[in-house]
């Protein structure tokens, strides 16, 4: 049975794909078809119909969006009829459409204003009789029913990429409208998506509302710089006041292939308006000459790396970033049994994958493009997801399909078990067979308690799956037998149809940790920081001893999750130090800071291209046309793995460092429009078992000292483990995320 | 009318005549004689002389500028004005920033901001006169009629940059009570008539 079907539109020949429908060929094919519901991630809407198109031998039309071709059919995409049913719907569609183009956020962009032009709809020769619609304000999103062409497109990635799942049409003939789900008001993650597929301006940002217009806004493309899924968005600026500084009025994506978080649409605004003087630069030079140590973030480009390692390399300087170097350490432990530097998984793996394993993360708060990608696999090819985690999470419930709970501390136990599951049936070299069959199962499994039974229905789960993909996140990478776990990683790539994805904290952490050499973080006196704490701090942050520009301020690139070289640019314009001007102080000189980004080493994968040479964008088709993947680079292989160490218990009030939504680090604590929660979530139990109640001022000893928090019963969590928020402090990142924890009320 | 006549380039037919100059002086001595003859040719006398007529006659064209002025034409650019609504005497600007957009000397700037009552509300309007080149885009591009040019020509400064407020420019409200806010009667202006010329919506309920 041949897979391609080959029919003709408009009498071209054309080739479909099993699956493919009528409207994506034509798409392919540079034929056009107007539609004003379609939505390239989503399943179609079919709300519109004007993308009705005529078959050959078929009554009527039918609708391209929703319609598989059969082999021979003739489409013809245009015709009086169509026209004619096509400006009906047009008029339709305008009836009683307030017109506030003038004022309207949408207006230049709209594609209501767009296609009633290209139908050129005049005049109004329908009637109906107009209802009051009051604006609904939800928060950072903000409704006009009004404005609303019940599309539903906002529904659609809400519920099937998103999989917050929040709104929902309330059917009603013309007063037919867009309401929250089950709530009052909006109770979602606000990552802001309905407003980016909003065709009208019905769904605006509240901070944006009236403040400018499409055409005066200037766009940057840029990265996303606040995680690692590296997501592509645009940086709309504009001068503010009549002084005509810039600064960013909103942030927009290509809503059409790609999504965005709430953090990388709201939380645009973390840049760094300090400026430091010449004397604070003669300091830092001082502080970084008699400096022992360079203590740094992983919110850096991978150029800024590179000149730290130049720096250490030239003042004999030791460098410090605990996040990047446990996460190079679990990477070459990966690359000594897999053979290779880079998993092979990316998010585009993750979104056509029918089967998933997620390990060792709040993957919705720690990654949302992970779980964006998650969700569109689970709504689209009907993926079995496996969340293992000692903790429920309620933003993934419509997700996943099986919660593996496991103890805290138990990874190890609990990967060597995953392991052992999936590799039973493979052919495995005897050495690595003889390390499964010596597996103490019985031991593992009480401890992790992670059931026989649960692990049989994973299997059964996955029985018919095509793409699997393993997801392993940061929990994993401070534990103690890190280097272990990814071994069993790479063993189960290796041996299986899995493939792997390791997901990085911080938006650069996978850059750094190839582009420096890093060293375990003694508490040394004498640290510069940059961007981290230290005796003399460097930062973008607000306090720092010398200012330099933040992630929106400068050129640079950094690697995404997908192993992806991506191009950050200037949305605005940062009038200060930088590093390169301290390096250039030390003789490590070059002219701008991405003159190194060719320079980046080619033995772990960089490709040598001039930064200008660097594409950012994705092509009408969808195709990711920004920057570039890292080369693999072949390592040696020695498959020995470590017995599994006795498995540790965490008893009593354990605190696991994970951010609420919308939050990841301090740079997202600076902005203006995302929440700030800063309390530590649990629940009843743990309450109980820490004796404190709802709203209580606690102080909580950790590792890195005593944080002061409030206390917030949370009705989602369960269990004796709180979440505490970590964006607005600064994290020890060397330990494990789960600590034993003594809290105490302030009395 | 044709513009052929002045497409064509071909001198020797047509309406082409030469022009008989003088040769131009090749020496240092012909240089000499026709500056001395341009120097007593007494054309200084023939203007001498009109003025001298005229004062004699008491026929006088002088304005007594400032305390006098020309009426000015209600298509001339001089500094802008905001216009009100007729019918409520609210601001006609609605913000929409085209008048920024398409300036060319760059000298507007606005900002805005949703206010108490979800509308759209104008923070600060400035036009910097030193900058303004006065070539109307600005009142032919705004869809609302707000802004206009006016008659008002004086605007001398002690400073390069000078800045004209939206307050300054808006039609005083007393002016507007009294039903004197002129109107612009230049390009893009309502044509006299156009309600005539409206249809309306069917609202058949």
């Amino acid at each position: 049975m041949s897979t391609t079907i080959n029919f003709t539109i408009d009498g071209k020949a054309v080739s479909a794909q099993k699956g493919e429908t009528i409207l994506q060929v034509a798409r392919r094919n540079d034929i056009y078809i107007p539609t004003m519901c379609y939505i390239s991630k989503t399943s179609p809407c079919a709300s519109c119909r004007i993308c009705s198109v005529e078959a050959e031998g078929v009554d009527g039309f039918i609708l391209s969006c929703n319609t598989p071709p059969t082999e021979g059919i003739n489409i013809k995409t245009n015709s009086a009829e169509l026209e004619q049913e096509r400006v009906n719907i047009m008029k339709l569609y305008d009836v009683n459409h307030p017109l506030e183009c003038g004022v309207c956020d949408k207006s230049g962009e709209c594609d209501l204003q767009n296609k009633t032009l290209e139908f050129g709809v005049a005049q109004q020769n329908f009637s109906a009789k107009d209802q009051l619609r009051t604006v609904k304000d939800w928060g950072l999103i903000n409704y006009d029913p009004a404005l609303c062409i019940m599309c539903e497109k906002c529904v659609h990635v809400c519920n099937e990429v998103i999989g917050d799942d929040a709104i929902e049409v309330k059917f009603g003939g013309y007063s037919s409208t867009i309401i929250p789900k089950e709530s009052e008001t909006l109770d979602c993650t606000f990552c802001g998506e309905c407003i980016a597929v909003c065709p009208v301006g019905a769904l605006v940002s509240s901070d944006f509302k009236y403040s400018a217009n499409a055409w005066e806004l200037s766009r940057v493309p840029s990265t996303c710089a606040h995680c690692s899924a590296g997501c592509p968005l645009e940086y709309e600026t504009r001068h503010s006041g009549i002084n005509g500084d810039d600064s960013i009025y909103r942030v927009k994506n290509n809503f059409e292939f790609t999504s965005l978080c709430g953090a990388g649409r709201f939380g645009f605004d973390f840049n760094n308006t300090e400026r430091s003087t010449s004397e604070d630069f003669q300091k830092a030079l001082e502080a970084l000459k008699s400096a022992k140590a360079i203590r740094f973030s992983s919110m850096i480009t991978n150029e800024e790396a590179h000149i730290l390692q130049r720096l250490k390399e030239k003042l004999d300087l030791k460098l410090f970033n605990e996040d990047a170097r446990l996460y190079a350490s679990f990477m070459n432990s990966y690359a000594s049994v897999s053979g290779k530097l880079h998993y092979s998984g990316s998010l585009d793996a993750i979104k056509q994958a029918d089967a998933a394993i997620v390990i060792g993360t709040r993957i919705a708060t720690d990654n949302p493009g992970v779980r964006y990608a998650l969700t569109t696999a689970s709504k689209h090819n009907g993926a079995k997801i496996v969340y293992a985690h000692p903790m429920e999470d309620a933003l993934m419930q419509n997700t996943v399909t099986q919660f593996m709970k496991y103890e805290v501390g138990t990874e190890e136990g609990v990967m060597a078990l995953i392991a052992n599951e999936l590799l039973k049936n493979k052919e495995l070299p005897k050495e690595i067979r003889k390390y499964f069959n010596e597996l103490d199962l019985g031991y593992l499994e009480a401890e992790s308690n992670v059931g026989d039974d649960e692990l049989t229905l994973m299997t059964k789960s996955f029985a018919r799956a095509q793409n699997k993909v393993l997801i392993i996140g940061a929990d994993i990478f401070a534990h103690k037998r890190a280097s272990n776990i990814a071994k069993l990683a790479a063993i189960i790539e290796k041996y299986t149809d899995f493939s792997l994805v390791v997901v990085p904290n911080e938006v650069n952490t996978l850059g750094v940790s190839l582009v420096c050499d890093l060293d375990v973080d003694e508490d040394l006196s004498n640290v510069v920081g940059y961007n981290a704490h230290g005796e003399f701090i460097i930062s973008s942050l607000d306090g720092a001893d010398l200012s330099v520009g933040a992630l929106n301020q400068q050129e640079g690139t950094v690697v995404s999750i997908d192993n992806r070289v991506l191009p950050l640019n200037v949305a605005l314009p940062f009038d200060g130090y930088t590093l390169n001007d301290i390096a250039s102080a030390f003789d490590i000189k070059t002219k701008h800071t991405i003159d190194y980004t060719k320079e980046l080493d080619s033995s772990k994968g960089f490709k040598s291209i001039a930064f200008d040479d660097l594409e950012n964008f994705l092509s009408p088709y969808g195709d990711d046309e920004r920057g570039y993947i890292l080369d693999e680079v072949v390592c040696p292989v020695d498959e020995t793995l470590e017995e599994v160490a006795e498995l540790p218990e965490y008893n009593g009030t354990v605190v696991y460092h994970a951010n609420p939504v919308l939050q990841f680090n301090r740079y997202t604590a600076k902005t203006k429009q995302l929440e700030k929660d800063t309390t530590l979530r649990g629940s009843a139990q743990f309450a109980a078992a820490a004796k404190i109640a709802d709203g209580d001022e606690i102080k909580i000893h950790l590792r890195s000292g005593v944080v002061k928090r409030t206390f917030k019963l949370d009705e989602e969590l369960k269990g004796t483990i709180a979440l505490n928020p970590t964006f607005d402090i600064l994290v020890d990142m060397s330990g494990y995320r789960f600590e034993k924890s003594k809290i105490v009320r302030v009395v | 009318m044709s513009l052929e006549a002045f497409n064509n380039r071909n001198v020797t037919e047509g309406d082409y005549f030469l022009c008989d100059i003088e040769d131009y002086p090749q020496d240092g001595w012909g240089k000499f004689k026709r500056v001395v003859k341009r120097t007593f040719r007494g054309e200084l006398f023939v203007g001498l002389w009109v003025v001298m007529r005229e004062m004699i006659r008491f026929d006088i064209h002088t304005i007594q500028y400032p305390q006098e002025k020309m009426p000015i034409g209600p298509r001339y650019r001089a500094v802008h004005q905001m216009k009100r609504l007729w019918e409520s005497d609210t601001e006609r600007c609605i913000g929409c920033g085209l008048c920024e957009k398409i300036c060319i000397s760059d000298c507007i700037r606005i900002d805005t901001r949703i206010d108490e009552n979800s509308r759209k509300e104008v923070t600060e309007y400035t036009i910097n006169l030193g900058r303004c080149i006065f070539c109307g885009y600005c009142a032919e591009v705004c869809p609302e009629l707000a802004i206009t040019h006016g008659g008002e020509y004086e605007n001398a400064s002690d400073q390069r940059e000078h800045f004209l407020l939206y307050e300054d420019m808006l039609t005083p409200i007393d002016k507007m009570k009294a039903g004197k806010q002129l109107e612009f009667e230049g390009f893009g202006s309502i044509t006299p008539h156009e309600d005539e010329r409206v249809k309306k919506t069917p609202l058949a309920y």
